[in-house]
């Protein structure tokens, strides 16, 4: 069974993936949308949201460090207005997980958003729904299985998050110990590959567990969107 | 009611829609012209979702340039129905319910008006063709509109079906004095519901006014098919009609035998007397005779030897004689 270390670790793992899936969820949607639309400068955003997929991970963290660490610009403003600090916290390692799974969640919920048929916004624009109305009864609800599924997706990803969070939260046991993170850490000491090899099935189930509830909800979304 | 009244241009492509003309408060107009001539195309200019290079739109003294589709107070029903496929029916119905002005429809008066009662808790993607057809009107007429569009709502419907829906929209149109701008391509549906036509022809208007008298202009009758041409006589004029709703009904040239005397014994149930305008060689083997009756005018094709054997000739009389169940 598991130890009392590797329900920490996991513990550790489901509330920094749980923050930073939940935490980054309003900033995906809204960005899918815009994205999901023709605007000027939809480009330049479109190559914004996936920067973290071409930048090294370690580099992304190095970059939360320089602005967001205690002395870097906006870290030093947070900790002097709200005394907040992120460098070195799981609230940072949720921060530098989110940075990362933003790109892959933006655009699953992009596809839901752009699979929903656009004359269904003319239809209730028809019925005298205005812009915001429509988003929020027409678009919202027939991308939402797709976002439930982007989201299991993301918090999939967010589990397995490593170079950014090891760099901006470090590898503190208890505090921002991921399952990753504490494979790696084993891994530096002699003799510890099977307690590696323990915390790397727990990985891969609980990644085919992911990949499995957001396969199943995707096929409810398209279901839904099928009508 | 609102009449509703436009002279737009738009240029798209190598197509240019330039519109002029007024529909009235208080009947149904419809928007005739083959595929192509840019009859959708006008609709969603009157109902704002598709921007015009120049002009006006007004709806009674409301100009509705600057404003957004959904402030309009234009409904518009779409060729294919567009429900929301995430609620059902009666979820459709109170979308469009609840964003009506004050004072708008029971849902529930609605549902029976369109036959809809026993459907209403159905997820929409469980509807027929027709069911679905019918919500979008009754959806439509929900929202209170002051001027309801619809773009060929009965294309996807058939015989039987087609009919008692454009049944219905005459019914609807009479219970509500909704006025409304109908497009089609299908000239007997142009007739059984039209009061008034605007024509289109590579987008622009050949021919609108009074149904009866527009569609006698040389412009309309060019957009027909030679076997569809003919006229239009009022349905109260004919007996036994089989479709009893229509408001007139499109009698084609080839429908009508002529006599150059009062017919006898006879089946024919409709037979009118009239005077002889015209008569125009359509081609070496055919004549198209004009007569003037009291229930307006009637074309018929005939033979040259026809013409020849009964002495028809300008200014003689004539008796127009119709099959009951050509109608």
């Amino acid at each position: 069974m598991i130890s009392a270390v590797e329900a920490q670790i996991l513990a550790t793992s489901f509330k920094v993936a749980l923050w930073a899936v939940a935490g980054v969820l309003p900033l995906a949607v809204a960005c899918a949308f815009f994205l999901s639309r023709r605007f000027p400068g939809r480009l330049a955003l479109d190559g914004l949201v996936h920067l973290p997929i071409i930048l090294p991970p370690v580099l992304i963290g190095f970059l939360l460090l320089l602005l967001l660490g205690r002395r870097g610009p906006v870290g030093a403003w947070l900790e002097q207005v709200a005394g907040i600090h992120l460098a070195f916290t799981a609230a940072g390692a949720a921060l530098a997980t989110a940075v990362m799974i933003f790109p892959v969640f933006v655009r699953s919920i992009r596809l839901s958003f752009e699979a929903a048929d656009r004359n269904l916004f003319e239809a209730a624009a028809m019925l005298r729904a205005g812009p915001l109305d429509r988003f929020v009864t027409i678009a919202l609800p027939l991308a939402g299985p797709g976002i439930l599924a982007g989201a299991v997706m993301a918090f999939a990803t967010a589990l397995g998050e490593f170079g950014a969070v090891i760099t901006f939260a470090a590898n503190i046991p208890g505090r921002t110990q991921t399952l990753p993170l504490a494979i790696y850490a084993v891994l530096q000491q002699p003799g510890g590959e099977a307690e590696a090899m323990r915390l790397a099935v727990l990985s891969i189930v609980l990644a085919m567990l992911g990949l499995a509830a957001a396969a199943i909800l995707q096929r409810w979304a398209a279901r839904r969107l099928a009508g | 009611m609102s009449a509703l009244q436009a002279n737009v241009m738009l240029r798209q492509g190598a197509f240019t829609l330039s519109a002029r003309f007024a529909a009235p408060g208080d009947g149904i107009t419809v928007l005739f012209g083959p595929s192509g001539s840019g009859k959708s195309t006008l609709l969603s200019v009157l109902a704002g979702l598709k921007r015009y290079d120049r002009g006006s739109i007004a709806l009674g003294d409301r100009k509705l340039d600057d404003v957004a589709p959904h402030r309009r107070g234009v409904g518009l029903v779409f060729q294919d129905a567009r429900l929301f496929p995430h609620l059902t029916a009666r979820q459709n119905l109170a979308y469009a319910q609840c964003r009506a002005p004050r004072g708008a429809l029971n849902l529930g008066d609605a549902a029976e008006f369109f036959d809809l009662s026993a459907i209403l808790d159905r997820p929409v993607g469980h509807l027929s063709g027709g069911e679905k057809s019918r919500v979008a009107l009754a959806r439509a007429l929900l929202s209170s509109p002051e001027f309801l569009l619809l773009d060929e709502p009965f294309a996807a419907l058939d015989g039987v079906r087609r009919r008692s829906f454009i049944a219905v929209l005459l019914k609807m149109h009479r219970t509500w004095r909704l006025p409304m701008m109908v497009v089609t391509h299908n000239i007997d549906d142009a007739a059984a519901l039209a009061s008034h036509l605007v024509a289109l022809k590579d987008g622009a208007v050949v021919a609108s006014g009074e149904f009866r008298t527009a569609t006698r202009s040389p412009a309309f009758t060019a957009l027909l098919d030679s076997r569809d041409e003919g006229t239009a006589l009022a349905a109260s004029d004919l007996r036994s009609l089989q479709d009893a709703n229509a408001r007139s009904l499109w009698l084609r040239a080839d429908q009508v035998l002529l006599a150059s005397e009062p017919p006898g014994a006879i089946s024919a149930r409709n037979i009118f007397q009239g005077e002889i305008r015209a008569i125009e060689v359509e081609s070496a083997n055919s004549r198209l005779v004009e007569l003037q009756t009291q229930a307006g005018t009637i074309v018929s094709r005939v033979t040259p030897e026809a013409v020849a054997e009964l002495g028809l000739a300008v200014g003689r009389q004539a008796w127009a004689l119709i099959k009951a169940h050509t109608l």
